[in-house]
This record gives structure tokens, C-alpha cells and sequence, in this order.
């Protein structure tokens, strides 16, 4: 074989490989212009005979994407932070603070959490946010997302602070720093790379998750995105075209997002899993 | 100056909200599903202890069972279809320099979407009037095929869409892996006359075995928890076909209002995910070191 | 100060957590700014707007109550623009009063939504139910929902609905929801296809299996369905229990008086199976929607559907199904051969209307009894009946019917004057454990996975339990 055929070889593969990546978005986007369903069967492939940005304008009305969105947005954001927060707080204490049989027992506790599948709490989850009363607002989704980021977060956390070197902190202590003063000025600043990991990791959880979302919540104006989507197509059934824009809305900011902060998010997300 | 890092108080500041946290929605729920599997709790009025019966009902629950084997069919695709795939396709981008950055980023964008949206936008692929893949076979002058409408379809078509979302997320995984090794070891194999496939069989499968290790942990850890998609897609449906045992759980306790059932399926599902987790653990991955790059 | 540094983010910390569990109601209603509906659709008349009810000058808390409707998409816009109606005049009658619109698809509500928000105890203020033991009985005797009797009694409204629609809604006697209108579910078939193919409208079951067996030849499915949610094919099924076993069968169910797995029930599922087997229904329909059965119909791909007569509003000008508007006709399954009980008894359901939340406060409940006020007048029964071609649940006058000029409402009307008798949806009957085995049960059937012999003992086997279980 040749060596300029087989140097082709990998890319031919991966190129097929992308087609089938992207292939699907560009039929969405394609659909999403078109006029109807009888178009869209028609012509599946082709651009669309005349651009029918209406679409957009009446899946925006009709859907309250902008609502979902920033339900998302900040749901997802707080709980991801909080849950960060929290974590680095108490990897911290587990992994600064001299009371390791204590710490031990903690850090073994909180890891049980790791073995348990997300679902399965499912209905024990969903009969205690109904016993808070807090059923139907956000905070029903807002505690159990920063809960669920705290096994693996402490996991993560603690690794990286275990291996930040002691002697900075004595320094600090014989300073007369308080030990708050030492995790928010001295700790915290060295963990930001672990710190961006796992937030990056939660965010993308909970911006993506739809099982709580849509049993915890059941007003328009509260939904995610998730959840919103599929009410959205649920009450677009048979209007496929405006049922792609819904799609085009969802997707489009989420791949802006990525193409600034692909590798960021990249690392963020394999790292978060290889170490999990 | 050691009592700094030695107040109780100070220690309990840092801990004690995560414990809280983590108390209120991991343990207690536990605790209360281990009280609600024993019961024919309808989630309004009644309410009595009937021991075993949720969990002998289960077992003898042909549905259930089948929604189980639908699970297992999430692990054997992962493991056997899409692990040897997202193998090849990592050893085929580690050995291009250009456009490696470009593949990478592709192949790992439908894994930062939602799952719901990435199954709404599979249906309407699926779609047998107007889909993209009906639009194809019409070329071919070839009847629609009802993916998720027709029992034998359907969960194949559902892992097709699992697989094409998650691949990527590997793939980037065991792509780093790859990279990771010294390019010394490669080179001194091509010296030696080592061809392309065989220094990546002999030489670079081993190395990241490690890694390969997670990636099936990983895959049998999502088949696991894997429910979304399917609530979204198909509903379980058609006809059940598709139900896998988290979403079997979510329908016996909302539509049909089966707490207590559902609760006690829950507890399987946990139990399952344990003994599976532990088998592995158990049979191959004794020996691994954890992997860290 | 340092010490006090410790203390405040400890307190930081503990309080997030306290303020996160007691906190729960502040956030209800933050995003909710947007208004309501569409007032594109509210176009029509609306002769007393009623300034006269305007509230006084006094100063009143403003206040927001959920409103759950099923009333979205396309094919819904009517009832929407009824519905929307009726929220204004309430909103401009209740001082401070604003109506949260939340629109959810019908089953998802109905079996999904609604049950597990009864469950939490927290279901919307006003919202839409069905009657019977697996909806408004189950969740009044959980003391879930208002009971309606005074609030009617002061309005005289009790008497002005049709005879026996309230009993789906009632408990011992108290109300506690209140239809909006009537229902029975037949065939639609599209004249122009049967004109095409010589074929006679199906009001015989020979005609009906001929067109069937005609269509099927000729490539055009015979019946479009969607069953991905199979209350969709529970439509046809009812009425072909209604016929194989009688029209008293349903009511029997928990009395146990009837049984699924009854030969005459059995029968009724078979006749589904044969049907299937002949390649009568539409090709995939496990994974079509509701909205598939009408829009395969309206695009010509299906010859006749059965589906509720409140479809028959798709097929106006304006409307979803202006393709075939005036090619669609409107007739009762016929009878069957060696079918029992009266062969021209139809279903008719006055089974989904509005019922509202037990928990009120003195504000909220004004804002129900004008809301019911609005909904429930002789105006809007007209209005759903002319505009959207809902039966009224209510008694109009004889003038006020002869209104209807829509061939297809006068056909549908046709079509429950002539009825000998009328039987409601097992639906309406059954508890919901029941009903969906049913819905699980005919998907299975479908898909061939079980006889009909089997579906009726499976579905039998649940009857028991429940009945035994309502019976302690």
C-alpha cells in the first residue's frame, strides 16, 4: 500500500465518523427553515426552498425557551457552585485539619454515595422534597443537585488537596492565621484547577438532567430546558419544523459555549471521570 | 499554633453542611425506601406492611425481568460493540497530526448535550415519514422502517442513539491515554520493523488497558443508571419493549401509582448495580492501579 | 475577629441549608411574568365583558392561582381561546387575581402530572380532570379536591347540567368537579377517498369490513392510530366491548358484575387482533402519537380514524385539518355481528372537565366559584359547541342547537340522537391501576406479544386486587 493511501486511511475513517456526528444537527438546522411537513418530506436534503425564519420567531413564543434556558442556567450554575463550595470546604477539613480517624470515617461515609446509581432514589427523593414542602419550586431541584455533586466532588477535591505540599500552610499558621483564613487565601487559590473540574462536570449534570426535572417540577414557568423541550414536542407532536427549531434553540447555545470553551470542558469532563 | 488546625468547632463549620446535605438526600432516602419496599403504599391513602410480597411480586414480574435484560443489553452492546469501536477509532486520531484537535472536538460534542434533546432529536431522525433515515432508504426505493414503533427496532434504535452520544465522551478519554505514552516506546518498536497495527495491538493496547478498564466501569455504571433516553424516545414502549428497570420503576410508581412496588424495585436496582459493580471489581479490575495522567 | 470570621461562615454555611428547606414558597411564582395565552385567538365575540363586576377601589394583595389545561397545540385552539376567555373576565372580577396558565399534553396530565402532584398533596389551584374511580372519585376521598356542592347551590348551577354527568364527579353526594362537555367516539372517515374507491359510508359492519379490505388493497391504511399512548386504540376497544358484551358491561368492572376475561370481552379484543393481523391500522403505530392519527388522516394517507367527536373541530376552514375540510364525515361503529345488548347504543363520555384544589383560601375560592361562574354558562356551552364542536355538558335550549350549521356537529349530534341507549368509557369507571393495565395490556396485544384470551385475564387479575383492595 502506498504510503500516502494509507496515511489517508485514518482520515477517510474519521471522516465518515464526523458525517454521522454532524449529519444529524445539519438536517435538524436544514428542517428547521422549512415550511412544512410536506417540504420537509419532499425535499429532506436540500436547503430549504425559502428561508422561513417565522419558525423562530413562533417557537420562541410558543415554547418560552428564553424561560427554560435560564431556569437551566442559573439551577444548573448554583447547585454546581454550592455543591463545589461545600465540597472544597470539607476536603479541606478531611484532608487539612488533624482529626484523621474522624476524617477518615467522614470520607468513607461519604463515599457509600458514589456506589449508589442516581435513579434509584428516585421516589425517596421525590417523597421528601413533597415532605418539605418544597415540591414544585426550585429548591427541589436546586438541593438534590448540589447534594448529588458531593460524593464525587469530596472524592476529587481531597485528591488534589492531598497532594498540595504543607509547608506553605505551617508558614501561614505561624503567622497566626485562622484556619477559615487559611482554606479561603492560601487553600482554595491552589485547588482551582480541581475546583473548575468538578464544577464543569456538575454543571453539565445538571444542566442535562431530566428525570427530577420532570417529575419535581410541574409549572411552565419553572421548567428546565430539558423538560421543557419534550412538553414543547409533546405539544408539537406533528409540526416538525418547528419542532427542529426547538431543537436548533436548545443546541446552539450549548456548541457556542463549547466551541469557546472545548478544552476546558473537555479536560474537565474525562478528567472528572478517570479519577471518579 | 497546632491548635489552628485542631478546633472541633472550626472543623465542624467545615463539615457539617456537607454532612447535612448529603444525610438529607442520600441516607435518609435510603432509610425510607428500605421502609417503603415493604409496603402496598399507593402514595395517598393506603398504607400496610406486607413484608416480602413487593420483592417475591418482582421476581416472578416477567416485565420487570425483561425491563433487566433490556439493561443487560446496554452493557453487552457498550463492552462488545462500542469499546472495541471507540478502541479503533482512539488508535486511528492518535496517529494523525493534522486535524487530530479537529476530530476530537466533533466526536465529543454530543456528549456535553442533554440527553432529552439529544433523544428528541433522534426521534425525528428515526421519524418514518420525514426522518433522515427513512429519506435515505426512500432513495434506495426502500420501505420506511418503524424504529421505534416496531418491538424487534426499537431497542436497537435506542442504543444506536446512546452510543452515538456517549462514544465520543471515550473516545477523547482513551485518545489522552494514547498521547500519554512516551513516544520513546513507539519508536523504538517502528525501529525494530514493527508495523503500524501490530505496535498499536502489542504495544499500545496494553498500555492503556488501565484506562480501557474505566472506560468499561464507566459504561456498565451508565447502563446502569441509563433512563432518559428512553423516557424520552419511546416511553419503555413499544409495547414495553424498551423498559429498562429504572424507567419500569419511575411508571409503576407515578402512573400506576405503585409506591411501595416501585420503591422495592428500587432496592434491586441498587442491589444489582452493587453485585455487578463488585463482580467486576472482583474479576478483572483486582489488579489495576488507579490511572492517573 | 477572627473568631466572629469562623461564626459567620459557619452561620453562612447552616443558614443555606435552613433557608433551602423552610424557604419552599418563595420562589413560586418568580418567572411567571409572562401573560398568559395568546390573545390572537380571543378574537370572537364577547358581548358582556362586564365592567359593571369591576372591583371597588379597595386595596387588595395581589395573588396568583395555577390553572393546569390540557388545551395546547394546534388542534386545541378553539377550547384555548374559550378557556382564555373565561380566565379574562375572571382575572377583571376578583380583584388582584392573576391566572397562572400552565399547558400540559392531556395523557402526560392525566396519568402522569396529576397523580403524582395529588400523591404530593400539591396539585394545581384549578385544573383539568377526568371523573370517575381512578381520577376525581380517588382524589376527592383523599380530600384533595374542593367540594363544589355549596359553591353550586349559590350559583343554581346544579340543576342546569344534563342528568346523571355529574356522577363521574360526585362523592356521597358532594361534587367535586364539573364536566365541560360531552363526547362519543365513532369514525371519522374522509368521503372523498370512499367516493374514489366506490365504496358506502361504514354504517354496516359489512361496508366497514369491504372499505377496510378495499383501502388495505389499494395501499391506503384502512384506520390511522397512534398508539405510543394507548389510550388512543382504548377508544375503539371500549366501544367494541360496548358491543360484543353489551352496553352495560363497563359499570359491571367494579362491581365485578363483568369480567375482562370474559368470553364476550375477550371477543372484543379479538376483534382488535384480527384487525391487526389484517394490516388494518397503521404501520408503527407503537411509536406514532396522537398527533400522527390525525395527520395521517388529514394527509390522505388513511381512509377513516376512530377517534372522539371532539376532533371534528380539526377539519374546519381555519383549523389544523383544512385539507380535507367538508370531505369528512362522521358516523357510529355499527353493530356486530352476533354482537349482545343494543346494537345502536354509543359511547358517550361527559368525563374530563375541572376540578379544583382542596387547599384554598377565601380569596382563592371566589376566584373558583367565578371561574365556574365563566366557564360553566350557557354562553360558553354554546360557544364550545358551535366553535369546537364539544357537546354541551349543560342544558340548552332546542334554539340554541339548532344553531349548528357545521355538517360534521350535526352529524355527530345525528349520531347520539339516534343511539338506543349510551354507555360511558370504562375510563371514566375503572380504578387507575386498572386502566393502565389496559393501556399496557392492548400495546401488547398490538405488538403480538399477547393473545386476547391473555390480555383479558391479565387485566382481570389487576380488577380483582383493586376491587378487593376498595372493598376492605
Amino acid at each position: 500500500m502506498p504510503a500516502a493511501l494509507r496515511k489517508s486511511v485514518p482520515h477517510v475513517v474519521m471522516m465518515v465518523y464526523v458525517v454521522v456526528i454532524l449529519v444529524p444537527f445539519l438536517f435538524v438546522l436544514f428542517s428547521s427553515f422549512k415550511a412544512n411537513n410536506t417540504e420537509i418530506a419532499l425535499h429532506p436534503f436540500g436547503l430549504p426552498k425559502s428561508w422561513k425564519f417565522s419558525n423562530y420567531q413562533e417557537a420562541w413564543v410558543k415554547a418560552k425557551i428564553s424561560v427554560y434556558f435560564w431556569n437551566s442556567l442559573y439551577l444548573a450554575a448554583a447547585a454546581a457552585a454550592v455543591g463545589v463550595l461545600l465540597s472544597a470546604a470539607t476536603a479541606f477539613a478531611l484532608t487539612r485539619m488533624k482529626f484523621p480517624k474522624t476524617s477518615a470515617a467522614i470520607y468513607q461515609f461519604v463515599l457509600i454515595g458514589m456506589l449508589i446509581p442516581g435513579n434509584v432514589l428516585f421516589i425517596a427523593q421525590y417523597l421528601l422534597v413533597r415532605n418539605l414542602h418544597i415540591l414544585n419550586t426550585h429548591w427541589s431541584l436546586f438541593l438534590p443537585y448540589a447534594a448529588g455533586a458531593l460524593p464525587f466532588s469530596v472524592l476529587l477535591i481531597c485528591a488534589f488537596m492531598r497532594a498540595i505540599p504543607t509547608e506553605l500552610e505551617e508558614a501561614a499558621v505561624m503567622d497566626g492565621m485562622s484556619a477559615p483564613g487559611l482554606f479561603a487565601r492560601i487553600i482554595l487559590p491552589l485547588t482551582v484547577p480541581a475546583l473548575v473540574t468538578v464544577f464543569i462536570v456538575n454543571f453539565l449534570g445538571n444542566w442535562n438532567e431530566y428525570l427530577l426535572a420532570q417529575f419535581f417540577i410541574s409549572k411552565d414557568a419553572l421548567r428546565t430546558l430539558p423538560t421543557g423541550m419534550v412538553q414543547f414536542r409533546d405539544a408539537f407532536q406533528t409540526n416538525y419544523a418547528l419542532v427542529c427549531t426547538g431543537i436548533v434553540f436548545s443546541v446552539a447555545p450549548v456548541a457556542v459555549l463549547y466551541g469557546f470553551l472545548q478544552r476546558t470542558i473537555i479536560e474537565g469532563l474525562t478528567a472528572g471521570s478517570l479519577k471518579g | 499554633m497546632k491548635t489552628t488546625l485542631k478546633n472541633p468547632y472550626v472543623y465542624l463549620g467545615f463539615v457539617l453542611p456537607t454532612i447535612a446535605l448529603y444525610f438529607l438526600f442520600f441516607i435518609y432516602p435510603m432509610l425510607t425506601s428500605a421502609v417503603y419496599g415493604f409496603t402496598d403504599w399507593n402514595g395517598l391513602d393506603r398504607r400496610n406492611f406486607i413484608g416480602f410480597d413487593n420483592f417475591a411480586n418482582a421476581f416472578g414480574d416477567a416485565d420487570f425481568q425483561h425491563s433487566m435484560y433490556n439493561n443487560l443489553y446496554f452493557i453487552v452492546f457498550s463492552v462488545f460493540v462500542q469499546i472495541p469501536l471507540i478502541v479503533v477509532f482512539s488508535l486511528l486520531i492518535s496517529g494523525v497530526k493534522r486535524l487530530q484537535g479537529f476530530y476530537k472536538t466533533t466526536v465529543f460534542l454530543p456528549s456535553i448535550l442533554s440527553t432529552s434533546v439529544i433523544g428528541i432529536l433522534w426521534g425525528y431522525i428515526y421519524n418514518p415519514d420525514v426522518g433522515l433515515i427513512a429519506s435515505i432508504l426512500k432513495i434506495f426505493g426502500a420501505e420506511p422502517i418503524y424504529w421505534l414503533g416496531e418491538s424487534k427496532w426499537a431497542m436497537f434504535a435506542i442504543l444506536i442513539t446512546n452510543a452515538w452520544q456517549w462514544m465520543g465522551f471515550y473516545i477523547v478519554l482513551i485518545l489522552a491515554a494514547i498521547l500519554a505514552i512516551p513516544k520513546e516506546i513507539d519508536e523504538a518498536a517502528r525501529i525494530d520493523g514493527a508495523s503500524g497495527a501490530q505496535r498499536a495491538w502489542y504495544l499500545t493496547v496494553p498500555l492503556i488497558r488501565p484506562v480501557i478498564n474505566v472506560v468499561v466501569m464507566l459504561s456498565i455504571a451508565g447502563a446502569l443508571r441509563v433512563v432518559d433516553i428512553v423516557l424520552v424516545m419511546t416511553d419503555g414502549g413499544p409495547a414495553g419493549a424498551t423498559d429498562v428497570m429504572a424507567s419500569y420503576m419511575v411508571s409503576k410508581a407515578i402512573k400506576f401509582g405503585d409506591y411501595g412496588y416501585g420503591t422495592a424495585l428500587s432496592i434491586i436496582i441498587f442491589a444489582f448495580a452493587l453485585l455487578l459493580t463488585a463482580l467486576y471489581q472482583f474479576a478483572f479490575a483486582r489488579r489495576q492501579e488507579r490511572v492517573e495522567y | 475577629m477572627k473568631r466572629n470570621l469562623v461564626l459567620v461562615f459557619t452561620l453562612l454555611m447552616s443558614l443555606s441549608l435552613v433557608l433551602a428547606a423552610c424557604g419552599s414558597k418563595n420562589n413560586d411564582s418568580a418567572g411567571s411574568s409572562s401573560p398568559p395565552g395568546s390573545p390572537s385567538a380571543s378574537a370572537s365575540e364577547s358581548p358582556n365583558a362586564s365592567p359593571s363586576a369591576s372591583p371597588s377601589e379597595t386595596k387588595v394583595e395581589p395573588f396568583t392561582m395555577s390553572l393546569r389545561h390540557i388545551q395546547i397545540g394546534d388542534p386545541q385552539k378553539f377550547r384555548k381561546a374559550i378557556l382564555d376567555e373565561v380566565v379574562k373576565r375572571t382575572q377583571e372580577e376578583v380583584p388582584g387575581l392573576t391566572i397562572e396558565l400552565d399547558g400540559v399534553e392531556d395523557s402526560v396530565n392525566r396519568f402522569t402530572k396529576l397523580p403524582a402532584e395529588m400523591a404530593a398533596g400539591n396539585p394545581p389551584k384549578i385544573f383539568d380532570v377526568f371523573g370517575g374511580a381512578a381520577d376525581t372519585q380517588k382524589y376527592a376521598k383523599a380530600g384533595r379536591m374542593l367540594d363544589l356542592t355549596p359553591i353550586l347551590d349559590e350559583l343554581g348551577l346544579r340543576d342546569k347540567f344534563l342528568s346523571g354527568v355529574l356522577d363521574p364527579f360526585s362523592v356521597d353526594g358532594k361534587v367535586y368537579g364539573l364536566p365541560i362537555g360531552g363526547n362519543t367516539e365513532g369514525i371519522f372517515y374522509n368521503t372523498e377517498i370512499f367516493q374514489q374507491n366506490g365504496l358506502n359510508p361504514p354504517t354496516t359492519w359489512e361496508d366497514l369490513i369491504k372499505a377496510a379490505d378495499t383501502l388495505k388493497a389499494k395501499g391506503i391504511t384502512p384506520f390511522a392510530t397512534g398508539n405510543k399512548a394507548a389510550w388512543v386504540g382504548n377508544m375503539l376497544v371500549n366501544t367494541l366491548i360496548g358491543r360484543m358484551a353489551g352496553e352495560g358491561t363497563n359499570p359491571g368492572f367494579i362491581t365485578g358484575a363483568s369480567k375482562w376475561n370474559s368470553p364476550d370481552v375477550v371477543a372484543a379484543y379479538q376483534i382488535i387482533a384480527d384487525w391487526e393481523s389484517k394490516g388494518y391500522f397503521t404501520k408503527g403505530e407503537l411509536g406514532k402519537e396522537y398527533g400522527d392519527m390525525l395527520n395521517d388522516f388529514v394527509a390522505g394517507k388513511a381512509g377513516m380514524m376512530f377517534d372522539g367527536s371532539w376532533r371534528s373541530s380539526a377539519f374546519k376552514d381555519d383549523a389544523v385539518g383544512k385539507a380535507i375540510a367538508g370531505k369528512v364525515a362522521f358516523v357510529a361503529l355499527p353493530p356486530v355481528p352476533n354482537g349482545k345488548g343494543n346494537q345502536t347504543s354509543v359511547n358517550a363520555n361527559y368525563g374530563e372537565g375541572y376540578g379544583f384544589s382542596s387547599d384554598l383560601n377565601d380569596n382563592e375560592k371566589a376566584a373558583v366559584k367565578a371561574f365556574i361562574k365563566n366557564m360553566y354558562s350557557d354562553e360558553m356551552q354554546l360557544r364550545g359547541l358551535l366553535e369546537d364542536g364539544v357537546l354541551p355538558s349543560m342544558k340548552l335550549g332546542d334554539d340554541s342547537v339548532a344553531k349548528v350549521t357545521d355538517p360534521l356537529v350535526k352529524q355527530v349530534l345525528d349520531v347520539l340522537k339516534n343511539a338506543g341507549a349510551s354507555f360511558p368509557h370504562f375510563d371514566s369507571i375503572v380504578q387507575s391501576k386498572v386502566n393502565a393495565e389496559t393501556e399496557a395490556q392492548l400495546q401488547k396485544l398490538i405488538a403480538g406479544k399477547a393473545k386476547s384470551d391473555a390480555v383479558g385475564a391479565a387485566i382481570q387479575k389487576v380488577q380483582d386486587a383493586e376491587n378487593a383492595a376498595s372493598a376492605k
